[in-house]
């Protein structure tokens, strides 16, 4: 190995071209990867970063470019076997490739003797991961019965237990709630620092870039850009503006013709002004709005995801706005369309929903937020008559859920995660069959049909089978056929898991509507904390329980509040800059990627301050920022609020 | 080959089948229920028998001719029906299979040498015990004609009655069966049933355990390790042949207690060509699991293959010295026939290893073969 100052390449990847019977997944990537950084993958489902990523562990043969991991060139199954020793590989799905039926040590023991550790090498390392991760009260309990974020910390000391050079972990984090995400990048970081290796980790979560040295954002097999956040950021420069606003839709009709990005949420309008500065940008809108009872309610920094919708529309016009589809507001005259009462429910003796309460009237958009087995499903099915809740009532659409199921069922829609259509059924013949099943007339069933049409852009479509049409459109298929039948309560379980940004906009802005203008309740799940923002109110689901239930706004405004805002220095030694302000205050800072972050209640006092306590322990702090709040930092905030309080069960119940 | 490697993909594979309990039971009671519902499905020995009889004669003669359906172990007979009425309500409601009808007169005619025709009505639903039963009907018949009339020829020509009998019946059938004294069918079926059960378990176990990994994903930990293809196939079948013949043994137990079938040969001679048996089926196994993608497509192909070999490639429905030379051919490329000779020969016909090693032999070089060809073909880096 050469000198440290020279920076040496642990990946490089050039022109990289894979096809699955035909179809490209992969289309002609370049990568480079320096050796000690955290190189992320962003993109949705189906861009290829799974591909990618198993092409460079050397488990995936491709069509065409060149691979070299670790100095070898990896251009047959000999060479690729050549590079295992030195690399681990953790596959995609939280907990898959761990053997269910093993307790975490058994897993350990199976994955350090398949790679040859040596019995004192493993006891010394399995003690130290298990102390690091907080897994060691839990060695012998079998992986089937871990939560979603120990299942992921067990994963990651599988893969680093014969403590590889380079480590490639496949969404790592997705359907992990926040806390253990935060947790699991403070662990890798201090691992890979530890062993100086370095690591390419995939992710469809746009929010997490930050967490990365560097990173690639990938769309339809191709990369869309790549570098370090801010050199991607500065590829379109822009600024996002917030205007609070009575009259939405007039707002929004008066930006779309100035502005690429402009997107209802919640209360609020929200853009994305492109070459535009914080203030020339909120100036412009003001502008723009003139007249309207409109203010800007803040104007800063855009989020990576902005920029990266507007990379891929390159030079592509706005999708048009759906035409508004002709219909009569109905008169909705219960007070709350949906309405919880302490529901519960057992499943043996793990309580999946313990006492939640919530109500939702017409017209809202309410957004039930959580990590996989946060009870998020579970609610679901209960409010929609699935399944018989243990404890607590419920009324939905007037009907009391326990009694009235079936009312409740003709009165509601519900779009599942998998999208419950039939593939092998055209868009046209899944609409029919859904009005079929809801009974309506002929007349009434091609009314709906045509209006579904229109509403989810699938014109032009009617005739291809919903199994090959591609994701955005198969999601805005699935909610038409769950609105054939005019329901006043629209139930959504993870409707945009996997779906492009661009389609994820589109869809959001479908239910808008929906909930604008035909006043249709709305219940949505998700684990895209950036997606919450959406919602008119939030709830917080964790292990069960509801921990926070008020619009984003309110809760923001509470952690900045009693937490202060966030403040992110850019340092040269993270991680003792994390334990120098653990030791002085800070318990909560939190790293990402070469940068920590704090709350703070005295921002501009603490950005003087903090470079100068930060020196005294020997780190240098290059640059002092303010950041705005995620709805991340207030999730950490009320689970981290809640096991003080000795309320929350942790993930040891 | 790294043995430390081997054992820790064999140990991890052991303590999953221990405790997955859905996969325990499938390993172990589902060979067990096949072989009970195999063993009662296709004997077709047919005992007991229930039947009636409908007397109009009600002579000596139509009793004495009764008492020889009541004293044969074919036949159950529930009693006289009054008329023909309640003679065919009996059929109806399948009381009973068969009613036989004396027709009156019928001492007198047979004593004056006329010909009788009893009636025999079979409830015709179920057609292949009927041909057996009547068979049955048809030697009691013959029996009994052939003493009246020799009783008649002694009488009238004064000779001795046996004599009378070597008169009419000069040439006479000595029949004797080796190996299964009795012609039970389920001494037969019974160790065969273990041959075409493993033929369809052991594959189905070997290749789940594999095609499980690769759904979950799991396969990538041993794609991205440094372990060898050889190790990593060895360490799965191991434990499943172990697992496959403690199965055997199960069913070996099943064979001879519970179906009463005998064991006359060597039980280690057994032991060894199981051993080599289920080593052979663990590839066939692997080699499913190369093919299937979805645990659903390893489970159709190892049953529909395990089942079409077993029948038609183990000489259980065509017996190997009967077998077009394209098809005993073919059959060498299953362990199936080999292990119908083994089984059939240390339970039936108490062979020893002098006439049973060739049969060994195949199983060790064919299972080295196989797991070459599996060795060779699984790809640690895949195409998709």
């Amino acid at each position: 190995m050469g000198a440290a100052a020279v920076v040496a390449e642990a990946v490089r990847v050039a022109g990289l071209e894979k096809s699955y019977r035909g179809r490209p997944a992969v289309r002609g990537i370049d990568l480079s990867v320096h050796e000690g950084e955290i190189y992320g993958l962003i993109g949705p489902d189906g861009a290829g970063k799974s591909t990618l990523l198993k092409a460079i562990a050397g488990v995936l043969r491709f069509d065409a470019g060149e691979i070299d991991v670790l100095g070898t060139r990896i251009d047959s199954d000999r060479a690729a076997e050549r590079i295992k020793p030195r690399i681990g590989f953790l596959p995609q799905g939280l907990g898959l490739s761990l053997y269910p039926e093993l307790s975490i040590e058994e897993n350990i023991d199976f994955f350090a003797r398949l790679r040859l550790v040596g019995k004192p090498e493993l006891a010394e390392r399995k003690e130290r991961l298990l102390a690091m991760t907080r897994l060691a009260a839990f060695r012998d309990r079998p992986m089937k019965h871990l939560s979603g974020g120990m299942k992921q910390k067990l994963g990651l000391i599988c893969t680093l237990i014969h403590e590889p050079e380079l480590v490639i972990l496949d969404e790592p984090t997705t359907g992990v709630d926040p806390v253990s995400r935060r947790d699991f990048w403070a662990i890798l970081s201090r691992l890979l620092r530890e062993r100086h290796a370095t690591a390419i980790v995939s992710t469809a979560y746009m929010d997490e870039a930050s967490r990365f040295h560097r990173l690639s954002l990938v769309y339809d097999g191709k990369e869309v850009a790549a570098g370090d956040p801010e050199r991607i950021r500065e590829k379109r420069p822009g600024s996002l503006v917030v205007i609070d606003t009575a009259r939405q839709a007039d707002a929004v009709a008066r930006l779309r013709p100035r502005f690429a990005q402009v997107d209802p949420q919640g209360a609020t309008v929200r853009l994305f002004a492109e070459g535009l500065l914080p203030a020339e940008a909120g100036a412009a809108v003001a502008a723009a709005l003139e007249g309207l009872p409109a203010t800007v309610a803040d104007a800063g920094e855009a989020d990576l995801e902005d920029v990266f919708v507007s990379l891929l529309r390159e030079g592509a016009p706005a999708p048009p706005a759906a035409p508004a589809p002709p219909h009569t507001p109905p008169a909705r005259e219960t007070r709350f369309a949906i309405e919880a009462i302490d529901l519960t429910r057992d499943f043996g003796g793990f309580r999946a929903v313990d006492h939640v309460s919530f109500s939702v009237p017409p017209g809202e958009i309410f957004g039930l937020l959580g990590a996989n087995g946060a009870g998020k499903t579970t609610v679901i099915k209960m409010l929609t008559g699935i399944l018989p809740p243990t404890g607590g009532r419920g009324q939905v659409a007037g009907h009391d859920m326990r009694h009235a199921a079936g009312a409740i069922k003709r009165r509601i829609g519900y779009v599942s995660q998998a999208f419950s259509l039939y593939q092998d059924l055209s868009v046209v013949e899944n609409l029919r069959l859904f009005a079929a099943i809801y009974g309506l007339s002929r007349a009434e069933a091609s009314d709906r049909e045509a209006w579904a049409l229109d509403l989810g852009g699938l014109r032009g479509h009617e005739r291809d089978l919903a199994g090959s049409l591609p994701m955005g459109l198969r999601q805005r298929l699935a909610l038409g056929c769950a609105l054939v039948h005019a329901p006043e309560v629209l139930f959504l379980d993870e409707p945009t898991s996997g779906v492009d940004p661009i389609g994820r906009r589109r869809f959001w802005e479908l239910l808008f509507r929906l909930s604008r203008e035909d006043r249709v309740a709305i219940l949505v799940t998700t684990h895209y904390m950036s997606e919450a923002e959406q919602c008119d109110r939030l709830a917080l689901l964790f292990a069960g329980r509801l921990v926070a239930d008020a619009t984003p706004k309110a809760l923001k405004r509470e952690v900045a509040e009693t937490e202060g805002l966030p403040v992110e220095m850019h340092v040269d030694r993270p991680l003792d800059a994390l334990e120098a302000l653990a030791a002085r205050g800070f318990p909560e800072a939190a790293l990402f990627g070469p940068h920590v972050r704090v709350l703070s209640k005295d921002p501009d006092g603490d950005m003087e301050r903090l470079p100068r306590l930060l020196a005294e322990a020997g780190v240098t702090v290059h640059l002092a920022e303010r950041r705005s709040l995620s709805m991340e930092d207030v999730f950490v905030h009320r689970v981290r609020a809640l096991e003080e309080t000795g309320g929350g069960r942790g993930e040891g119940a | 080959m790294n043995a430390r490697r081997v054992i820790a993909v064999a140990w991890k594979e052991a303590r999953e089948i221990w405790r997955d309990r859905l996969y325990f039971g499938l390993a172990f009671a589902l060979p067990v229920i096949l072989m009970i519902v195999y063993c009662y499905g296709l004997v077709q020995d047919v005992e007991n028998a229930p039947f009636a009889i409908l007397d109009h004669d009600r002579s000596t003669l139509s009793r004495d001719y009764a008492r020889r359906f009541l004293e044969s172990r074919y036949f159950d007979f529930k009693g006289y029906a009054a008329d023909g009425r309640e003679a065919e309500r009996l059929l109806v409601d399948a009381r009973v299979r068969m009613v036989l009808v004396v027709p009156p007169g019928f001492e007198r005619d047979l004593r004056e040498g006329r010909p009788v025709a009893v009636q025999t009505i079979f409830d015709g639903t179920n057609t292949t015990p009927i041909r057996t039963l009547r068979g049955y009907v048809e030697s009691i018949h013959r029996a009994l004609g052939a003493e009246l009339r020799a009783d008649r020829l002694a009488r009238t020509r004064g000779l001795a009655p046996e004599r009378a009998e070597v008169l009419l019946q000069p040439l006479r059938v000595e029949t004797r069966y080796l190996y299964n004294r009795e012609v039970r069918a389920l001494w037969a079926i019974a160790p065969s049933m273990i041959m075409f059960i493993l033929m369809m378990t052991s594959p189905l176990l070997t290749a789940l355990s594999i095609v499980r990994e690769k759904e979950t994903g799991a396969i990538y930990n041993i794609y991205s390790a440094t372990i060898t293809r050889a190790e990593y196939l060895l360490g799965k079948l191991l434990p499943n042949s172990v697992v496959s013949f403690l199965n055997i043994l199960v069913l070996f137990v099943l064979a001879t207690q519970w179906f009463g079938a005998p064991f006359e040969g060597s039980f280690r001679l057994f032991a060894i060509a199981s051993l080599g048996f289920v080593l052979c089926t663990g590839c066939l196994g692997l080699l499913v699991s190369l093919l299937a993608k979805s645990q659903q497509a390893a489970l159709m192909i190892s049953v529909i293959c395990g089942v079409v070999v077993a029948l038609n490639f183990s000489g259980m429905t065509t017996p190997p010295q009967a077998m077009p030379p394209s098809l005993h051919a073919t059959a060498q490329l299953f362990p199936a026939m080999a292990f119908r000779n083994v089984v059939l020969g240390t339970f039936l016909k108490g062979l020893d290893a002098r006439l049973l090693w060739k049969d060994v032999a195949y199983f060790l070089l064919y299972a080295a073969l196989a797991f070459a060809l599996c060795a060779t073909l699984f790809r640690k880096r895949t195409k998709a």
